[in-house]
C-alpha cells in the first residue's frame, strides 16, 4: 500500500511537472504575445507626436503665409491714398477747359480713380478672406487636441500591459490649446441674423429689469 | 463716430491685424491688441480704452473668463464688449449674455457688421 501511495505519489509529481511545464510555455507564449501586441502600440504612440507636430507646421504655415498676403493688402491700400492724392494734384493742375463738355481728360481722370477704387475693395475682401486661417488653426487644434487623447489611452494600456507606475509623467498633452471644436468657415448671412435675434432679445429682457 | 480708444483681444495674430485694418478703415485709428485675457487685464491696469472687442477661444484666460472678471470689477463693471468668435451656438451666445458682453458676431464677419455692432454698443450705453 505505502509503495503504490509512493508510485502514485511519483507519478502525481511527474503530472504536476508536466503541467507547470506546459503552463510556463503558456505564460511564454502570452508574454510573446503581450510584446507583439505592445509593438504596434507602442509604435503608434511614437507617431502621435510626428503627427500634432506635423499639424502645427501646417498652423505655422498658413500663419505666415496670411501675414505675407496682408503685407501686400496693406501696401495696395496704402497705395489708394497715394493715387488719390495724385489725381488731385493733375486735376489742379490741369486748366479748367480739359474738364469741360464732358473732356476725354475727365473721363481718363475718373476711370483710374474708380479702378484704384475697385483695386482697393478687392484688397480688403482678401483681408476679410483671411479669417479663414484663424478657423482653420482652430479646427487643427481640435485634431491636435484629439490625437493627444488617443496618445494618452495608448500610453495607459501600455503601462498596464507592462505594470509599470502610471504616475510617470506623461509626454506630449503639455500645449494649451484653445479652440472651437464646431469651428467652420460659414459666410451664411443667415448665422448671424439668427444671432442678432438672440442677441437682441436678451438685450430687451436686461433692458427690462 | 466718437474717437474711441479700442482694445482688440485674440490670441491670433492674423485676427488681430485683420480686426485692427477693419478698424481703422471705419475709421477707428486707436486701437491696441492683447493676445488673451489675461494680457488684456495686464493692459487694461496701465492704459485706459472705451471699447473691447474680444475672441472666446484663448489660452490662459479664455473670453468668457475676461468678461466675467470685467464685470466683477468696479472699474471695467461698465466698459463696453463686443465678443467676435466662431462659437455660433445658441447656449454659447446665451452664456456669453449672461457673463455680460454687449453684443456678440460670429466669425467670419464682414466689416459692415463689426462697425454696425460697434455702433449698435454705443448707442446702447449712451456713448453713441
Amino acid at each position: 500500500m505505502e509503495t503504490r501511495t509512493l508510485f502514485t505519489g511519483s507519478e502525481s509529481t511527474k503530472n504536476i511537472q508536466c503541467d507547470l511545464r506546459k503552463l510556463a510555455e503558456s505564460i511564454t507564449q502570452i508574454v510573446q504575445g503581450i510584446k507583439q501586441a505592445q509593438e504596434p502600440l507602442t509604435e503608434s504612440r511614437k507617431t502621435v507626436p510626428q503627427a500634432t507636430e506635423q499639424l502645427e507646421r501646417v498652423s505655422r504655415q498658413t500663419e505666415d503665409a496670411a501675414h505675407r498676403v496682408l503685407d501686400m493688402v496693406e501696401a495696395i491700400t496704402g497705395r489708394e491714398g497715394t493715387i488719390d492724392a495724385q489725381l488731385k494734384e493733375l486735376r489742379r493742375a490741369l486748366p479748367a477747359t480739359y474738364f469741360r463738355n464732358n473732356s476725354k481728360v475727365k473721363r481718363i481722370i475718373e476711370q483710374v480713380r474708380s479702378c484704384a477704387e475697385s483695386n482697393q475693395n478687392d484688397a480688403y475682401a482678401i483681408m476679410d478672406a483671411l479669417q479663414f486661417q484663424d478657423i482653420t488653426t482652430q479646427q487643427i487644434a481640435h485634431a491636435i487636441h484629439m490625437l493627444e487623447m488617443v496618445e494618452t489611452r495608448l500610453h495607459d494600456v501600455l503601462m498596464d500591459l507592462d505594470g509599470a507606475d502610471r504616475s510617470e509623467e506623461r509626454e506630449g498633452s503639455k500645449r494649451k490649446l484653445a479652440f472651437d471644436p464646431n469651428a467652420s468657415f460659414s459666410t451664411d448671412a443667415n448665422r448671424q441674423n439668427s444671432i442678432d435675434e438672440l442677441v437682441d432679445n436678451m438685450n430687451r429682457e436686461r433692458g427690462k429689469k | 463716430m466718437p474717437e474711441l480708444k479700442i482694445l482688440a483681444v485674440d490670441d491670433s495674430p492674423t485676427m488681430r491685424r485683420i480686426i485692427v485694418n477693419t478698424l481703422k478703415r471705419a475709421g477707428f485709428n486707436d486701437v491696441a491688441e492683447a493676445s488673451d485675457g489675461k494680457d488684456a487685464l495686464a493692459k487694461m491696469k496701465v492704459d485706459r480704452y472705451d471699447f473691447i472687442i474680444t475672441d472666446w477661444n484663448m489660452p490662459e484666460m479664455d473670453g468668457l473668463a475676461f468678461v466675467t472678471q470685467m464685470r466683477n470689477s468696479d472699474e471695467f463693471r461698465e466698459l463696453p464688449v463686443l465678443m467676435v468668435t466662431t462659437r455660433s451656438v445658441k447656449e454659447d451666445i446665451i452664456e456669453a449674455m449672461k457673463a455680460g458682453v454687449n453684443n456678440y458676431i460670429v466669425k467670419p464677419f464682414t466689416p459692415e457688421t463689426l462697425s454696425e455692432k460697434i455702433g449698435q454698443v454705443l448707442k446702447s450705453v449712451g456713448k453713441g
